[in-house]
């Protein structure tokens, strides 16, 4: 293998990790506030992407790329909210909430990515790049639209982590992913809060959504692969600091680039799972264990 | 004088358990209500309902400065001025311990930060937190301090009513003491309180008047020097326990 060649993979895998990094978030956050893991965060993602493309292509509203991107977005997150109320919220207080969720946010999966399906069709879509073209970045040409993801992706993921630090609102979030009861006697509304932290994660799915159906052609099921690279990355770095699994999602997405290299892609999934597996042994006290939940 | 909080026909079981039964009381402004009772006894459910942290009464009113308040949600409680401490002393572990009180502040009041921030520093203050920690993180604190983070973040909301759990569970007796004094100081400032603790010694020397539980009943109430020379009282606390 050639120096090229290395920059090049070193390269597709960092471009993959900085996505698995936003992916991840949404459910790291949400694992980690509300005490739940979110089937329906693939069913986010591709939801994002074609609301993206419906608003932005000349195909559809034709607003442009970005404007397109924003009311993706923003839309996400109030269908994040509607999830909550309806599939999550429900179930709150329940012993057996965990379970419970599990099947009512596949339900809802199943749910939305059929309506995607009726809306837009099967056929495949693709968003218009913000910008075509190649650009050369030391050894590698890179699309240019890989290079406007991993800046807006680098930049969402600093202002989360500002947010989350510095604000009034995202440290209460972070409180009451901590102590949900010590945060109800500090007059934080856990109800409110529980469906905002809901609604972040479905938009940064949505913004995740907008990049892959950038890059890739898009169909209801994208959000499939991307759910399954978010989990292992989850696992991967646990959940006791917002980095880690930024850090996890660069090894996976570094690991991806190498795999598919010399394994192939369709062997790549099994690598990662196997990998995945052999941490939870390692380590099974609780990467995605409750002595870790806090932001 | 006017209650601040009163609690009328208050009641909570688990399934077959009767943890609080048809509990009254009233506490007035500046007065300190000591709540004793063997372990078991239905203390801290009693003030878990009156918070409605964890969960709420299966019956009965609480009422703040004569307002029924068992219809709220425990935030709004909160923000109406009932503060309250857990027996455990509970934080939240990843955030410094002025962050702690400041999110308080800003449940409290939502004023700028610079108050916010301001009112925050002051009640750390007041609970007698060392100046020079106001950064650590509050997970890596030792307990007493956790339980002086925990204190002065109820004192943060400005409350009506302060309600305090064992504030001297598994502390020193030098920390006992300065728990005592802290009280005192609060009890001089005109703080109304709730106190429950096991230690009677702690809870007649700052009570103005005595409640005692026994298995969710009330069985003594009144002066403390009358509460603890009462027989059943006597009978709850020794006849059972050793
Ligand atoms: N969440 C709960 N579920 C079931 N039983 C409980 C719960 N909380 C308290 N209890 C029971 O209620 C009774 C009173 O408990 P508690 O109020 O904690 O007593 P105290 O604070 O006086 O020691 C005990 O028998 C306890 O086991
Ligand atoms: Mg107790």
């Amino acid at each position: 293998m050639d120096l090229q060649t290395l920059v090049s993979i070193l390269e597709s895998g960092a471009a993959l990790g900085i996505l698995y990094a936003l992916m991840a978030f949404g459910l790291a956050i949400v694992w980690t506030t509300l005490g739940i893991f979110n089937f329906a965060h693939g069913a986010f993602i591709a939801t994002g992407a074609y609301l993206a493309w419906q608003f932005g292509n000349a195909a559809g509203f034709g607003l442009g790329y970005w404007a397109g991107a924003i009311l993706a977005v923003l839309a996400m997150f109030a269908l994040g909210v509607v999830v909550q109320t309806l599939l999550v919220r429900p179930f709150e207080r329940h012993r057996d909430i965990v379970l419970l969720t599990v099947i009512t946010t596949l339900a809802g999966a199943s749910i939305i990515t059929n309506l995607l399906n009726v809306i837009w069709g099967p056929r495949m879509k693709q968003i218009e790049p913000a910008l075509g073209g190649e650009v050369t970045v030391g050894l590698v040409h890179v699309r240019s639209q890989e290079l406007v993801m991993v800046v807006v992706v680098a930049a969402t993921l600093f202002a989360i982590g500002w947010f989350l630090l510095r604000t009034p609102l995202g440290r209460s979030m972070r409180a009451v992913a901590q102590n949900r009861e010590a945060a109800q006697l500090m007059g934080l509304d856990v109800r409110l809060l529980y469906a905002l932290t809901f609604g972040l994660a479905a938009a940064v799915a949505g913004l995740a959504g907008v990049f892959i159906g950038s890059i890739r052609f898009m169909s209801p099921t994208m959000g499939d692969d991307p759910l399954q690279k978010a989990l292992v990355v989850v696992i991967l770095g646990g959940v006791a600091r917002f980095t880690s699994s930024i850090y996890a999602a660069f090894a996976v997405g570094i690991i991806e680039a190498f795999s598919t290299y010399f394994v192939g892609l369709y062997w790549t999934p099994a690598v990662l799972f196997g990998l995945m597996i052999a941490v939870l042994i390692i380590k099974p006290e609780g990467l995605f264990g409750r002595r870790q939940r806090s932001v | 004088m006017a209650a601040v909080l009163e609690a009328r026909g208050l009641s909570k079981s688990f399934g077959g358990l009767q943890a609080v039964v048809d509990i009254d009381f009233s506490v007035a402004q500046g007065e300190v209500l000591g709540i004793a009772g063997p372990n078991g006894s239905g203390k801290s459910t009693l003030f878990n309902i009156l918070t409605k942290v964890p969960f709420a009464a299966d019956r009965g009113a609480v009422l703040l400065d004569g307002r029924p308040i068992q219809r709220l949600r425990a935030h709004e409680i909160a923000r109406l001025g009932v503060a309250r401490t857990f027996q455990r002393e509970s934080v939240f572990p990843s955030l410094s311990a002025v962050d702690n009180v400041l999110l308080a502040a800003e449940g409290a009041r939502r004023g700028n930060f610079a108050a916010n921030l301001a009112a925050a520093e002051q009640a750390l203050d007041l609970a007698g937190f060392p100046a020079t920690l106001h950064n650590m993180v509050a997970g890596q604190l030792p307990v007493f301090l956790r339980k002086l983070v925990m204190i002065a973040s109820a004192l943060a909301l400005q409350p009506r009513v302060l309600l305090l759990d064992e504030p001297a569970s598994s502390l020193t007796p030098q920390e006992i003491e300065r728990i005592r004094d802290l009280i005192a100081k609060l009890v001089g400032e005109g703080m109304t309180i709730l106190l429950i603790e096991h230690v009677l010694p702690l809870l007649t020397a700052v009570s103005d008047r005595l409640m005692v539980l026994d298995h969710g009943t009330l069985i003594a109430s009144g002066l403390p020097a009358d509460v603890i020379a009462n027989p059943a009282v006597i009978e709850a606390y020794l006849g059972r326990e050793r």
